[in-house]
């Protein structure tokens, strides 16, 4: 199975990481921060050539962001997930642009709507949102609910 | 020349302007008549659907996100719900796999059909465009009839599909499906074939094959540059394993090659329909899921994918054991196209092509802002 051998070749390089295959065509790979960058240049080596997309997941209770980064290849068409987590309360991270070219977007989005700041990229410009002064929007802790009745008269 | 003496002007392409086509913008940096420099705008039509999601019960977001692609909206609901299922371990019929692979090709067709229209207006064929949307809307009183809906459907649901076919609809599909096979014919005669259309269109806007692999493009936009990719072929869902279908591609990955492929897709999309209705097995469409108000789905993570009518539409979704979703990211096809690729692309091109490079790469705004 080719997951599995992906796994192997992973875990023999990146020994405090872990790999699980869910289920077919998929792999999952956490790993700490300070050896993703390299983790996904050895990745894009080995054929993961497809960069799917970059999201964030707040982890409110553990202060923690969670970056997962969703690469696939073209030839066996197995989708990885690599996941790890930085700080909450200060949150920066090494931008990956060097590595794929349109990471530029979606790093633009997670920083515009979680706050987090990629060191390398330089076009963390405002993207969806205009004027924006609050809190980024899809933290846990912004309040939709109090947002909108502050801002919108309500009858 | 402006006041201080440079040649160079800013122009504001979009939301309001007669060539832009949904609630998109860009800025444009144009010496003459040629763009040196665009950047793309968007955020018009961003309604915050993935933190609205957040404080929904499971079936309360159908309505959220089938509004994520507003000339496509089966596929998010799809996503959707094979995110749901696979988190909750839930079954689905072998009936409903069929309908589901129904909609999703009726949804590709009327998606195409729209994005024909709209092409064919942009290049000055106003007659092949009214021709399309009159075809298209043929699709829409299908879904009418089947989902009780025309433009946002909410037919897919957890477990299958809300309800079986209604008495006449196979006979009636048969029937668009040989009208639209017949207008095919003329699509081809006075657009596709046209010289007029050609001399437009060959060589404009041409994406290499290494810059599509680099700059993540999927679907059509991709399979135009000659990469062989489809979500459909490479990891199968609903009832796809068992349909007879070729994926479509072309070699010079330039705005001619792009609209043979839609054209070229729509053909394989009548096939897989007529299929599914010859093939359709007996049993429910459904499998009824747990009570949607008190619905609690284990603790879990899940990324599932499938091939819109724009490339690549996956969802990334995470649960917390609670009623709600903690999270769930959309994975759009328009994303790349839409930022980087089409900034790259009307870079040194005449303004005249910018309304139709939004349309040959098949730009969906609401879908990048989401």
């Amino acid at each position: 199975m080719i997951e599995e051998t992906i796994r192997q070749e992973i875990e023999q390089r990146y020994e405090s990481c872990l790999v699980t295959v869910p289920r077919e065509k998929r792999v999952i790979v956490t790993l700490p921060k300070d050896s993703l960058f390299s983790l996904i240049a050895f990745m894009k080596e080995q054929g993961f050539q497809h960069l799917s997309f970059i999201t964030c997941v707040d982890w409110l209770e553990e202060s923690e962001f969670e970056l997962l980064y969703h690469l696939a290849t073209y030839q066996d068409g197995i989708h990885a997930i690599v996941k790890t987590r930085i700080d909450r309360t200060n949150p920066t991270y090494l931008s990956i642009v060097p590595l794929f070219e349109h990471a530029q977007t979606y790093e633009r989005e997670i920083h515009e709507m979680f706050g987090v700041e990629f060191v390398g990229n330089n076009r963390l410009t405002p993207f969806l949102l205009t004027n924006w002064q609050e809190i980024p929007p899809m933290r846990k802790d912004f309040d939709t609910k109090e947002y909108s009745e502050r801002t919108f008269e309500h009858e | 020349m402006n006041k201080d003496g440079e040649r160079q002007l800013t122009l504001y392409f979009g939301p309001q302007h007669v060539g832009m086509v949904g609630n998109f913008s860009i800025t444009l940096t144009v010496e003459g008549d040629t763009i040196q420099k665009a950047v793309a705008n968007p955020g018009f039509l961003h309604r915050g659907f993935e933190k609205l999601l957040e404080n929904c019960t499971y079936t309360q977001g159908f309505p959220y996100v089938c509004r994520i692609n507003v000339m496509d909206p089966d596929p998010c609901e799809q996503v959707y719900a094979m995110a749901i299922e696979e988190l909750a371990g839930l079954e689905v019929p072998p009936r409903a796999q069929y309908l589901r692979t129904m909609v999703l090709e009726m949804s590709r067709l009327s998606s195409h059909l729209l994005w024909l229209w709209a092409y064919a207006n942009e290049l000055g064929f106003d007659t092949i465009g009214h021709w399309a949307m009159a075809q298209r809307d043929y699709f829409i009183d299908l879904f009418d009839m089947i989902a009780g809906a025309r433009v946002y459907h909410i037919y897919i649901w957890p477990g299958g599909v809300r309800r079986d076919m209604p008495t006449g609809f196979a006979e009636k599909m048969q029937q668009t499906l040989g009208g639209l096979e017949d207008s095919l014919k003329d699509y081809d005669a006075v657009f596709f074939n046209n010289r007029v259309f050609r001399r437009r269109v060959d060589g404009v806007g041409v994406l290499s094959q290494e810059e599509a692999v680099r700059l993540g493009v999927t679907g059509g936009d991709l399979r135009a540059t000659g990469v062989e990719r489809d979500v459909r072929k490479e990891e199968p869902y609903a009832a796809y394993a068992d349909m007879d279908f070729e994926v479509p591609t072309m070699d010079d990955g330039d705005s001619y090659a792009r609209a043979m492929v839609v054209r070229k897709e729509m053909e394989q999309s009548i096939s897989i329909i007529r299929q599914v209705l010859d093939k359709m097995p007996e049993g429910s469409a459904w499998h009824r899921p747990p009570n949607p108000f008190k619905w609690k789905i284990p603790t879990g993570e899940t990324y599932v994918r499938m091939e819109s009518a724009r490339g690549e539409l996956g969802v990334y979704a995470v649960s917390d054991g609670s009623d709600k979703i903690y999270r769930m990211a959309y994975r759009v096809p328009s994303y790349p196209h839409g930022i980087l690729v089409l900034e790259k692309l009307l870079q040194g091109m005449n303004i005249a092509d910018v309304g139709h490079m939004l349309l040959s790469l098949n730009i969906a705004a609401p879908e990048i802002d989401r």
